[in-house]
């Protein structure tokens, strides 16, 4: 099954500026011990059609969305929202998609949560890489509540300093002898 | 007297796009304009300084559909500007990657298409979210080709949207055993779902064309027997993976490419004369607002052989398979043709990969400002990156996706057809405007000319 009982899904565009915060999580969430049945998805531009098209409510019950949200408060704030919070056709995704209709087929049957942050300064459509330092900041916040969100305690959940693959020379972090870059 | 209608923005497809046509007084299209309106976004001005592994996944995060296509083109054109050559094992890696992406695809593309689409025999339209038989069977035999596709490409991808496991140089890491048997097992499955699938499709886009008439805005349309045709030429690298400049036989040629831009190739200020409320979704432009296809388009035109081309599935069947069904059917019925492949090609390479080979090359060049290009034949067609890195930083960088080369092309498809049916037209081709969107527009002299559209 592509998807499993929980899944934690950062969506946005490093490419916009503070649009990456929802990645910018998941990269943090990845370098924790999480239980097994829990999935932590970078969902990038995809989400509503990779991600929430193809959930399968017999085995995922628990969805939970980081995202950046325009509520009018403090750059960084942090706020929890339902899907009947979400205006409808607030959000389109590339394909004409409503982010809220796949979302909202499945709420009845999966429980949803979106965490949302006030951002500061979102780019698009122009490109900016790296977030804003309220909204940099807001990221541990964000974590931790995701962690209570889905009931793991953050204190057991560190894990030895792991690096991504994506980045310049993990290979030889990680000493693969042919990792050479 | 021509009319002009302006069907702004358009639906079901990736991105913003909008259709200005000239119409005659039966509705007909005298010209079509159909061009992007998603902001420039400058990538390829952003990718400049950037060191080469960055910018591969600069341009996977152009957009969220096709990230796996510009992940391996990106990654490509890096590694043939800088001349190197990646160990066969990874190459394997990512064939099944490009199965996978364009598995993904094309089931994806079947729910975007089939809302224009009847189920054969009857006048009934097809809603793909109907509960009722046996439109039912068929959604969920896209969902799990769709589920399928993802968990091959997040198996080998290392994500399941944007792939971090490719590297300039191959892939970060190999696969394990088990995931190879997976790999296989998935692909034995989706190869038979495959089948059934693209006989059921290629049924209703055959069903399509053979009738008389379809509905859209309460009205029977009449369809033309060559609803889309055009007459402009084909361009393929390979019927599934690609080229590049390493390749001994490249089959892509960067000087027979050229390109223009918007203003010398769309049409001028025109005044919207040609209204309809009840067009889905939510009417045609008002009349009395201007258009002006020439100033809002967002993309360079370019040109191959100093015309437009197709570039796609129906172009791959084209150029490698002898396919020669035209119109925006026979363009849809190529697509469906591929669907086994991709489950073949993937049981092939699954089954050729050693899972204790060599992913990454034992040295991976600096690059000395080479020009390097990739062709790669992403799910909508040839997805060309070029690049020219020197010192391992990139100091060119320009992307010629597959849309902008259907641009103009499915622009001149458009003559002929009921001005209603425009968009079942602009859909056959699968069109990905988000990432067409790009800066460098330069002239039969190469040079920069792009500047009039940053005014």
């Amino acid at each position: 099954m592509l998807y499993p009982e929980i899944v934690i899904v950062g969506c946005g565009n490093p490419l916009f500026a503070d649009d990456g915060l929802g990645p910018a999580v998941i990269e943090e969430l990845d370098r924790l011990q999480l239980p097994d049945n829990v999935k932590v998805i970078d969902g990038g531009l995809g989400a509503p059609h990779f991600i929430f098209t193809l959930i399968d409510p017999a085995v995922t019950k628990k969805i939970v969305v980081i995202d950046i949200a325009e509520f009018g408060a403090e750059p960084g704030s942090l706020a929890k929202f339902s899907v009947e919070d979400l205006p409808p056709g607030s959000y389109r995704d590339a394909h004409s998609w409503d982010l809220t209709e796949p979302l909202g087929r499945l709420k009845d049957q999966v429980e949803i949560t979106i965490f949302g942050v006030q951002p500061k300064r979102v780019s698009s459509p122009d490109m900016e890489i790296g977030l804003s330092e309220e909204v940099q900041k807001a990221i541990p916040k964000v974590v931790r509540y995701v962690l209570a969100e889905i009931g793991v305690d953050y204190g057991a959940t560190i894990k030895a300093e792991r690096d991504h693959l994506w980045k310049e020379g993990a290979a030889q972090v990680r000493g693969d002898p042919e990792g050479s870059t | 007297m021509s009319k002009v209608v302006e069907i702004s923005p358009t639906t079901r497809h990736e991105g913003h796009s909008k259709l200005v046509l000239k119409v005659n007084d039966e509705g007909i299209v005298e010209r079509g304009d159909w061009l992007s309106i998603t902001p420039v976004r400058g990538v390829e001005k952003l990718a400049v300084g950037k060191s080469m592994h960055q910018v591969p996944k600069i341009a996977s995060r152009v957009c969220g559909i096709c990230p796996i296509a510009h992940t391996l083109a990106a990654t490509e054109a890096m590694e043939a500007s800088v001349g190197c050559y990646v160990p066969e094992d990874a190459m394997l890696l990512r064939y099944i990657l490009q199965c996978a992406n364009r598995l993904h695809s094309h089931a994806l593309h079947n729910i975007l298409s089939l809302p224009d689409m009847y189920l054969p025999g009857t006048d009934t339209k097809i809603n793909p979210f109907t509960p009722e038989e046996p439109v039912r069977s068929v959604a969920l035999r896209i969902q799990r080709l769709r589920e399928i596709a993802q968990t091959v490409g997040e198996i080998v991808g290392g994500e399941a949207i944007h792939p971090s496991n490719p590297r300039v140089g191959g892939m970060y890491k190999n696969i394990t055993p088990r995931a190879q048997q997976k790999i296989y097992d998935l692909a034995k499955e989706g190869r038979i779902l495959a089948h059934e699938q693209s006989e059921f499709m290629i049924a209703v886009f055959k069903n399509f064309q053979n009738r008389d008439w379809a509905e859209v805005a309460g009205r029977q349309v009449p369809i033309p027997d060559d609803l889309g045709y055009h007459n402009q030429g084909y361009m393929a690298a390979a019927p599934i993976y690609g080229s590049s400049s390493l390749d001994d036989n490249p089959t892509w040629f960067p000087e027979r490419w050229t390109e223009v831009r918007p203003w010398d190739w769309y049409m001028g200020e025109e005044e919207i004369t040609l209204e309809d409320k009840d067009y889905p979704v939510g009417g045609t432009t008002p009349a009395g607002e201007k258009a002006w296809p020439q100033m809002q388009a967002c993309t360079g035109v370019p040109l191959y052989d100093g015309q437009p081309v197709e570039v796609g599935p129906r172009a791959r069947m084209v150029q490698f398979k002898n396919y020669d069904l035209k119109g925006a059917m026979g363009l849809q019925i190529a697509r469906q043709m591929e669907y086994e492949a991709c489950a073949y090609g993937m049981i092939e390479a699954v089954d050729a990969l050693n899972t204790s080979g060599k992913v990454v090359a034992d040295e991976i060049p600096q690059g000395d400002g080479t020009l390097g290009w990739a062709a790669n034949e992403a799910p909508r067609g040839c997805d060309v990156h070029l690049a020219k890195v020197k010192d391992g930083k990139v100091g060119w960088f320009s992307m010629l996706v597959p849309t902008t080369w259907n641009f103009p092309t499915c622009s001149r498809a458009l003559t002929g057809a009921p001005w209603e049916l425009a968009e079942v037209i602009v859909r056959a081709y699968d069109p990905c405007v988000s990432c067409a969107t790009h800066m460098l527009v330069v002239d039969e002299n190469k040079k920069i000319v792009a500047q009039k559209l940053l005014e």
